[in-house]
Order: C-alpha cells, then sequence, then structure tokens
C-alpha cells in the first residue's frame, strides 16, 4: 500500500495504491498526516488504483474528512472501485463523501 | 491637513497622550462585546471598533473645534460598532450593553425614534458609554474609566443604506440635491420595512418551530407536514436508534453519528407527506432493512457503520417493496451522492444482494 501526496496551488492530492487493510493503516496514517493539517484547501482522495478498504482504511477517511471540516479544506473521493463504493454503502457512509 | 488653531492644537496634542490608553479601551470594549454577544448566543454580521485617526479628528476641529472645552467632550474618538442580521438584535444588544457600560443618556440617541411619521432615513442607535470600574480596572490606568466612547447598533440593511449615504461624501442633509435625497429616503423607507419583515419571518419560523416541537412531544405525527424544520425535530426522539443498534451489532461495530438530512428528499419521492408518513415507513420496514444490513454485512469484518444505515436501508427496502426496481435505487444514490454513472452500479448491486430476501419473493 502507498501514499503519494502531490500539493498543486489549491488542491492536494493524495493517490492511494493497494490494500488499505489493518496492516496498511498505520503507515498511511503517518502517510497522510499533511492531509490533516491542510487549511483551505481542497483534498482529492484518489483511489483510483486503491484496490481494498477495510474498516480500520474507513477511519483514515473519516478523520481526513473531520479535520478537513476543521481547518475549512473539503474532500473529495475520486475513482474508487465497484468493490469499494459497495463498501461506503454498506456502512451507511456513501452520503459523507463527496465522491466523483 | 489644515492649520489648526491654538486651541484645537491642545486638543490634538491632548490626543495623542491619550492614544495608548484609548487602544487598550478599544481592546477591552471589543472582547467584552464579543464575549457577551456569544454568551447570549446571538448571531450578528460584524463586531468592529477604530480608534478616530487624527488626521480625522483635525477635520473635526477644524470645522467645529471650538465646540469641545478640551478631548473628552469628543464621545467618538473610540467607536465600536455592531451590526445585526435583524432589528430585534439592535434592542436585544441595546439591553445587553446597558447591563455592561455605564451608559451617558444624555448624549445617547435613538435615531431610530428621531424620524417624523413622514420621513426615512439615517437609522442606528448611537450609545455613549464608559466602561465601569466593576467590568474592567486598572489603577495604572484609571482613564480607562473615564474616557467615554461611542457604541454604535445597527441592522445590515440599515449599514448598507448608511454607509452608500456616506460614500456620496455630503456630510449634512442639508448639502444633498433634493432629487437625490428623496430618492436614498425612498430606500431607507423600503429597507426598512424590509427588516421589519424579515423580523417577522423569524418571529413565525421561531413560532412555526417550537409547534412542530410541541406535536412530535406529544407524539401527534400525523398533524406535522414533513419538511426540513418537522424532520429535525423528529430526528431529535431518535427514531433510528434502535435499528441502528441491531445493525452495528452484526460485527460489533462502532456507530459513527451522521446527518440524515440528506434523506429528505427521498423520503418525499416515497410518497411521505407528515411525520405519520416517515415513521410508518420506519415502523413497517424496519424488518426487512435490518435483514438486508445482515446479509450484507454478515459476509465481512466491517466494524464501523454510520448512523445513516438504518434509514438508508428503510429507504432501500420500501423502493424495492413499491416496485420502483433499480431505477428507483439509482434515483436514490443519485440523491445521496450526486448523479454518477457508477450509482447504476451500485443499484445493480444493491438490487441483487436484495433479491436474495424474503420481501423480495413476497413483493415479486
Amino acid at each position: 500500500m502507498t501514499t503519494q501526496i502531490q500539493e498543486n496551488g489549491n488542491q492536494i492530492i493524495a493517490t492511494m495504491s493497494g490494500r488499505l487493510d489493518t496492516a496498511a493503516a498505520i503507515p498511511t496514517t503517518e502517510a497522510v498526516k499533511p492531509l490533516l493539517e491542510a487549511s483551505n484547501k481542497q483534498i482529492i482522495l484518489d483511489c483510483e488504483k486503491l484496490e481494498y478498504i477495510s474498516s480500520s482504511g474507513l477511519r483514515i477517511f473519516l478523520s481526513i474528512r473531520k479535520e478537513a471540516a476543521a481547518h475549512s479544506s473539503k474532500v473529495i473521493v475520486r475513482n474508487i472501485n465497484a468493490d469499494i463504493r459497495q463498501v461506503f454503502v454498506m456502512t451507511g457512509f456513501i452520503s459523507l463523501f463527496e465522491i466523483q | 491637513m489644515e492649520s489648526l488653531d491654538l486651541h484645537s492644537e491642545f486638543i490634538l496634542e491632548q490626543y495623542r497622550e491619550a492614544l495608548p490608553v484609548v487602544s487598550r479601551l478599544k481592546e477591552i470594549v471589543l472582547s467584552t462585546l464579543r464575549d457577551a454577544i456569544n454568551k447570549n448566543g446571538l448571531i450578528v454580521t460584524a463586531i468592529d471598533a477604530r480608534v478616530k485617526t487624527e488626521q480625522s479628528l483635525a477635520g473635526k476641529l477644524a470645522l467645529k473645534g471650538q465646540k469641545y472645552h478640551d478631548l473628552s467632550d469628543i464621545t467618538d474618538i473610540l467607536g465600536a460598532r455592531i451590526i445585526t442580521f435583524y432589528t430585534d438584535d439592535v434592542d436585544r444588544i441595546a439591553a445587553m450593553a446597558e447591563q455592561l457600560f455605564d451608559i451617558d443618556w444624555d448624549n445617547s440617541v435613538d435615531k431610530r425614534r428621531l424620524h417624523q411619521l413622514d420621513s426615512f432615513g439615517y437609522n442606528s442607535l448611537h450609545y455613549i458609554c464608559r466602561l465601569p470600574e466593576s467590568l474592567y480596572r486598572d489603577p495604572e490606568q484609571p482613564q480607562l474609566n473615564r474616557i467615554r466612547f461611542e457604541l454604535q447598533l445597527r441592522t445590515t440593511l440599515q449599514h448598507a443604506w448608511a454607509a452608500i449615504n456616506h460614500d456620496t461624501g455630503y456630510k449634512s442633509g442639508v448639502e444633498i440635491p433634493r432629487e437625490y435625497m428623496r430618492q436614498m429616503n425612498r430606500l431607507a423607507g423600503m429597507l426598512e420595512l424590509a427588516d421589519d419583515e424579515f423580523s417577522r419571518i423569524r418571529t413565525e419560523l421561531n413560532d412555526y418551530r417550537r409547534r412542530v416541537q410541541q406535536l412530535v412531544q406529544n407524539g401527534k405525527l400525523d398533524d406535522v407536514m414533513l419538511d426540513g424544520d418537522a424532520f429535525r425535530s423528529y430526528l431529535q426522539a431518535r427514531p433510528l436508534d434502535k435499528l441502528n443498534k441491531r445493525i452495528a451489532a452484526i460485527n460489533q461495530a462502532e456507530i459513527q453519528e451522521v446527518s440524515l438530512v440528506h434523506y429528505l428528499s427521498i423520503l418525499c419521492d416515497l410518497g411521505c407527506k407528515t411525520l405519520g408518513d416517515v415513521n410508518r415507513l420506519i415502523t413497517d420496514n424496519t424488518e426487512d432493512a435490518y435483514r438486508l444490513a445482515r446479509h450484507q454485512l454478515g459476509n465481512t469484518d466491517l466494524d464501523i457503520i454510520s448512523s445513516a444505515v438504518g434509514l438508508q436501508n428503510v429507504c432501500i427496502v420500501s423502493i424495492l417493496k413499491q416496485g420502483e426496481g433499480k431505477k428507483g435505487l439509482v434515483r436514490m444514490f443519485d440523491a445521496l451522492n450526486g448523479q454518477t454513472p457508477q450509482n447504476e452500479l451500485l443499484a445493480d448491486l444493491t438490487y441483487t444482494q436484495a433479491a436474495a430476501l424474503p420481501f423480495m419473493k413476497e413483493h415479486n
């Protein structure tokens, strides 16, 4: 699991690849720290190469969203595959994120 | 800068000496006002304060310096201003200011009450105040309690009118061309009416919310039409807690609280017209909504769910029971998540999962 962060003007794009499972949660939490401190930014979680998300991964997404709201930033989840989208539905989080 | 006479120069010198204490007074007044407004739960458009600049004071002295004996006669060296949304709030904040500060009533003026029956124009409440020792005292700077300052209170619309009128550069009504003055006064009358209407609408909305809350508390849900306020009042009774807890128990999951207001339009689409309809929809579909969640989550190790999952599943079940099929599900996901081609795929997946449940067999 890798997370690459790229800042582009008002946007911060986090490109996530691989399986965001329990084992990957700790390094991913560390990798997304710059997102938690971003103020007045559009945070894009690009999940085109994200294959799987567990509860631990959902918690990371939720903490990014919570911190973004506190720092007047906005989170957009982009390019999630059908399985991950289904996870968002089954857990009732589909309306919480702007998913593109 | 114009040259001033000796008397005005003397006042200007007093001003320069007083500047540090006036600046400190400004900070104390501002923080006192902000704290009191927050404490009283009031929402205002702006709170600000300014210390009169030397240039502005010199201009004033050049015009009417002989009117003032010394600096203490000038009451707007420090000016604070609070701009409110509603006229009622001007009066509430005025009452608050009366409690906080010592008001110099002889020099305070309510411009709102000065107009003749047939005239309209500048509307604002001006209080001349002093900081009482009971509120703030510094033995090193007793002037803090002696310097008078001006507090202006007005609504956003009154402020817009005053700011635009000021922008014309005319200092007094006498200077203004008659036709222009008539047009400005016409606008002042219209804004006064708009201010009163905004206050009236707020009062009526608050009355409506109280009535709705009362009806919800008394269980008279069929008497409450479904709208945003009614739905929020209904949700305060947490009608979905039991279902969400059952769903959470499937995987011993934690429940994250999220807003359910997105579901209002879906409930309306499902034909709910009153809170009674919503309540029946939930009650009638709770068991199948739980079964759907168990079917979806039972084979996963997902141990976190949102508090929306119960209502979401109630809506899915209801859509399918009404025979809306995949198209109905796509509409629901569009409403929740914005229109995207992937919602078709989600609707397919959800439909396939639900198809295995008994309620689908009964309704097919």
